[in-house]
């Protein structure tokens, strides 16, 4: 049997520092099996520092050989984005589990990021377009809630994480030791998705993010309300306002919005939705409806457009309309495409504003404009000078201090484990978590390994055979004293079976072997062996009133089952030999009485 | 729409900005420390409450470039957990300890941050002379070179301590029994007192107790109780004192004539208070003339005083005065009109930014907001 009693976990951490600019990659070893989670790039660096380190685990050998799978949760590129570089640069021909959306917009991220690091700002050493499909064809998809067997003992299942379209927390089960591995999540639901939730699965680690567990999140009204804000007063100056956005969810959300605020005041302002999203809006339908709320889908129909009374599709020319509007279009970073384009068209004028609703990956517009810049170089040496007002927003969700508690107490985990990027020690958040939840709480640093034994639970059946003989030994039992029960373990095909020793004979073919011991304890006595066995009885009568102690007629005594006899060695008649004989199951009676003998017989009345 | 939705279009006009948090328990408590961080503290009875040390989101400090900070959200700094509930926090200037006082009011309970962790610990205790149990010490800070923290639940327990040393260096030495509502440092030597009744009182500690105070009957005989806050001293005349009452009695009074008022107004609030104990009455350090009230009901109030000298109608009777502006955001965004309606249980002003204020209600919520004075010249 394979070390039976404690698995353990071990986790190491290869997170990046600061907030929005990170990256996650977990590798998890549960009960000999090893799981990596996540493969995210370090926005923040252009250099090998972005990748995270792969060194200690290949020195070992390959990947391959290595990991049993990798999982992603979200095509965040904090997430992904070191994918293919992992698979196809260091070498993994494993399987990648993904949910459906992430399997379709990950493609389309990596390699608009990868255009932006080659093309835009000529990187070598990084992972080519063909390397992004190669690493897309080691992908299983997943549903939610749907348990995949990675292979006969590791086994996976997705659930609905919020945050983003098609994210996932993933719980990984080995027998019964299981980890669950949130990624990113949101435990408030919001216009397009809805907020996470998990079975109470009681797995023995719970691994989440704690970057946002030290927040007290605004309320989502109030978000809204500064993005309504914004907007309103650009186009009550006649101001335009662009909105770049990369797909569908975030951006129908918003839209929903304006819908309802342009219906509430009666404006009359157009707001446009560019064609290339309405474009690939069919092509996500499938994947992304299932993931969002009621409402979203209402506004959708199967034709080339959305249901939205005042949002109309976008026509290039409508770009240089005098007048305020509002205009959504990708690409989202504003590197590329329409958005581009508008941007151009409307940098210069300080009425018109542009609303960057998530983080820009450098060297695009969109990042620059974040950082401040307000002179660009275009193409053909051309200097833009950006007098329109930038404005940020941070639209996506993540799980506050409350919402972590909140997910916790769903899940109901032994230990929950914190991922975080600052050296800083956490101490409240681990003591708020341990006291309130009474769970125990990690926080370990980057490159930390933490180690948590568990004691995994084995099921056995026992035989009824067994058990009724044991009922009818008369005792009853009891709470507080544990019973020695006899009986063979029988492992056979992943079963476990508790069987008398007789059934596992016959079961096996084989004899049964007895094993008898025998223990001589030499006495002082001169008198005669028949004298000294009666002494022996009589002292163990009176010393062992809970125990049948019996005088046979011929000389010897009996303790229950125990044997003993007087003998008279030849060499000295005033020693008197006693011979202590009992059977393997009577080991403890044996040894007791054999201890008790050799301090002596008390002295014989005369 | 529902009224949420409503009300969130309405504020578009009434607010510069606004912000809307869910705290993990109600606290009766904002503290600043430096202007870009406030203390909050539970006051529940039955189970632990925590201090937390939060941080303002950035983009309400720096002062240009605001639209490139996404952050809208409080960052938890430290935070610590005590078994007592907690009425009152002060933070000692240039030091890294807070003061506490909650029931049982037997003591004063003193906290550390830590420097290098997240955690708020408890350090010692201040002993208090009047153990009652249902009455517990106001506290205010003498910020001195030596720290001392003045203290008390009535007239006649109140006492300076040296933090450091632990001695006393002031007690009022007076057999008076009224109940204190409110305490106040006004500077190196000098402290107000508010009582329950109405009694307000200036101290000179270099003088044995001695204070300038009203003691006519004026405020206060009708059963109501009073708190007072004193505006910004020593500069220049004019009323820098006001006192508010139970019944919705606002009187403003100068420190040289503290037995006449210089003017005495009634609010349009709803009587009597709830809780009288959570009546606040604040001055805008930004705006001259300007209060803010809360404790009422779960909105705040914010008024212009500059026109009230001598307000008095023609029959002698307070005239009524209309709040320059009225923060109804608690009622709208938390309450949805169906549980019980939220009380404020305090507010504070922005030390920096004019009409900025943060309130928090009994139920757990705390809202940062900057009103628009539709009354301003554009």
């Amino acid at each position: 049997m394979c070390g039976a009693g404690f698995g353990h976990f071990e986790w190491l951490a290869g997170g990046g520092a600061g907030q929005d600019v990170g990256r996650s990659c977990i590798l998890v070893s549960i009960a000999g099996k090893n799981v990596m989670l996540d493969c995210g790039m370090h926005m923040g660096f252009n250099d090998d520092r972005r990748f995270p380190d792969f060194s200690y685990i290949t020195q070992n050998g390959r990947l391959t050989d290595f990991l049993d799978c990798v999982i992603i949760s979200h095509f965040h590129l904090d997430h992904c984005g070191a994918l293919p570089y992992f698979s196809e640069m260091v070498g993994y021909d494993g399987p990648i589990y993904m949910t459906h959306p992430t399997q379709a917009i990950c493609p389309i991220l990596l390699e608009d990021y990868r255009k932006i690091a080659v093309d835009k700002k000529g990187e070598a050493n990084f992972f080519t377009s063909q390397m992004i499909k190669d690493c897309m064809k080691k992908v299983v998809a997943v549903h939610l809630h749907q348990t995949v067997q990675v292979d006969d003992e590791l086994e996976i299942k997705a659930y609905y994480a919020g945050h983003v379209l098609g994210a996932a927390m993933f719980q990984i089960k080995v027998g019964s030791e299981s980890v669950v591995y949130t990624g990113d999540y949101n435990m408030t639901p919001d216009r397009h998705l809805g907020a996470a939730w998990i079975d109470k699965c009681r797995p023995n680690l719970l691994i989440t993010e704690s970057t946002y567990a030290t927040t007290i999140r605004d309320s989502k009204r109030c978000r809204e309300r500064d993005f309504l804000k914004k907007v309103h007063e650009t186009v009550e100056r006649g101001g335009k306002v662009l909105i770049p956005v990369f797909a569908l969810g975030r951006a129908q959300e918003l839209c929903i919005l304006l819908e309802t605020f342009w219906e509430r005041m009666n404006l009359k302002v157009p707001i446009y939705f560019s064609t290339g999203l309405t474009e690939k809006a069919n092509h996500y339908y499938k994947l992304f409806i299932p993931w969002t709320n009621q409402k979203i889908r209402k506004t959708f129909v199967q034709r080339n457009m959305f249901e939205f009374k005042h949002i109309k599709a976008f026509d290039r020319a409508f770009a240089d309309n005098p007048g305020p509007m509002v205009v959504f279009a990708t690409p989202g970073m504003l590197h590329a495409g329409q958005s581009l384009q508008i941007f151009r068209k409307w940098a210069g004028n300080e009425k018109n504003m542009v609303i960057m609703p998530g983080y820009c990956v450098q060297g695009t517009v969109g990042h620059k404009i974040l950082s401040g810049q307000r002179k660009l170089e275009m193409e053909g040496r051309q200097v833009l000078e950006v007098k329109m007002q930038v404005e940020y927003m941070s639209f996506s969700a993540h799980a506050d201090a409350k919402g972590i508690m909140q997910l916790v107490g769903q899940a109901e985990p032994e230990s929950v484990l914190l991922v975080h990027g600052e050296a800083k020690k956490m101490e409240f958040l681990k003591q708020k978590i341990e006291q309130e939840l009474r769970v125990s709480c990690y926080m370990p640093a980057n490159g930390e390994t933490v180690t948590l034994p568990t004691s995994p639970s084995i099921p056995v059946g026992i035989s009824l055979g067994l058990l009724k003989r044991e009922m009818a030994q008369g005792l009853l039992p009891e709470a507080k004293k544990p019973r020695l029960l006899h009986g063979t373990l029988i492992m056979k095909d992943s079963n476990f079976r508790l069987v008398s020793s007789e059934q596992a004979l016959k079961e096996l073919g084989l004899a049964e072997h007895q094993l008898r011991f025998t223990c001589r304890v030499h006495l002082h006595d001169t008198r005669k062996e028949q004298e000294t066995a009666l002494r022996v009885y009589s002292h163990l009568k009176s010393v062992l009133k809970d125990h049948c102690v019996q005088h046979l007629p011929d000389g010897s005594v009996t303790v229950e089952s125990v044997l003993l006899q007087a003998a008279a060695p030849s060499e000295d008649p005033g020693t008197k030999v006693l011979l202590v004989s009992w059977t393997y199951q009577d080991e403890e009676l044996g040894s007791f009485l054999t201890s008790l003998l050799k301090k002596g017989l008390p002295q014989a009345p005369s | 729409m529902d009224p949420g939705d409503d009300w969130l279009v309405e504020s578009l006009r009434l607010y510069q900005d606004f912000y809307a948090f869910d705290l993990s328990g109600a606290t009766r408590v904002l503290e600043w420390i430096d202007d870009k961080g406030v203390f909050v503290a539970g006051y529940e009875s039955l189970k632990k409450n925590e201090i937390l040390h939060l941080k303002l989101p950035l983009r309400l400090s720096v002062k240009e470039n605001k639209g490139l900070f996404p952050e809208r959200d409080f960052k938890v700094r430290h935070g610590g957990f005590s078994d007592r509930s907690i009425f009152d926090l002060k933070h000692v200037p240039h030091t890294r300890l807070l003061v506490t006082s909650g029931l049982p009011g037997c003591y004063l309970q003193v906290w550390q941050v830590a420097e290098d962790s997240d955690v708020i610990k408890a350090v010692s205790t201040i002993a208090v002379h009047e153990k009652e149990e249902s009455l517990w010490p106001r506290v205010a800070v003498f910020s001195t070179l030596a720290p001392g923290v003045l203290h008390g639940a009535r007239l006649r327990s109140l006492q300076v301590i040296d933090l450091e040393s632990r001695k006393t260096t002031y007690t009022s030495d007076v057999s008076d029994s009224e109940e204190l509502s409110s305490l106040q440092v006004l500077d190196a030597d000098t402290f107000a007192f508010c009582c329950a009744s109405g009694r307000l009182g200036l101290v000179d500690t270099r003088q044995k107790w001695a204070p300038l105070e009203n003691r006519s009957p004026g405020p206060g005989s009708g059963g109501e109780r009073w708190c007072a806050e004193v505006g910004s001293w020593g500069q220049g005349p004019g009323p820098s004192i006001a006192s508010l009452g139970s019944d919705g009695r606002l009187c403003l009074l100068d420190p040289r004539d503290l037995c006449h008022p210089v003017s005495s107004v009634q609010c349009p609030v709803s009587v009597p208070s709830p809780d009288p104990e959570l009546l606040r009455v604040t001055w805008a350090p930004g705006l001259k003339n300007c209060l803010a009230i809360s404790g009422f009901d779960g909105t705040v109030q914010v008024y212009d005083a500059t026109s009230w000298d001598g307000t008095r109608s023609q029959d002698g009777t307070r005239s009524q005065v209309e709040p320059l502006f009225t923060h109804r955001g608690h009622i709208f965004l938390d309450g949805n009109g169906m549980d019980p309606a939220p009380l404020v249980t305090t507010h504070t002003w922005h030390p920096c930014r004019p009409r900025t204020l943060l309130s928090a209600t009994n139920d757990a919520s705390l809202h940062v907001w900057d009103w628009v004075d539709l009354c301003a010249p554009r």
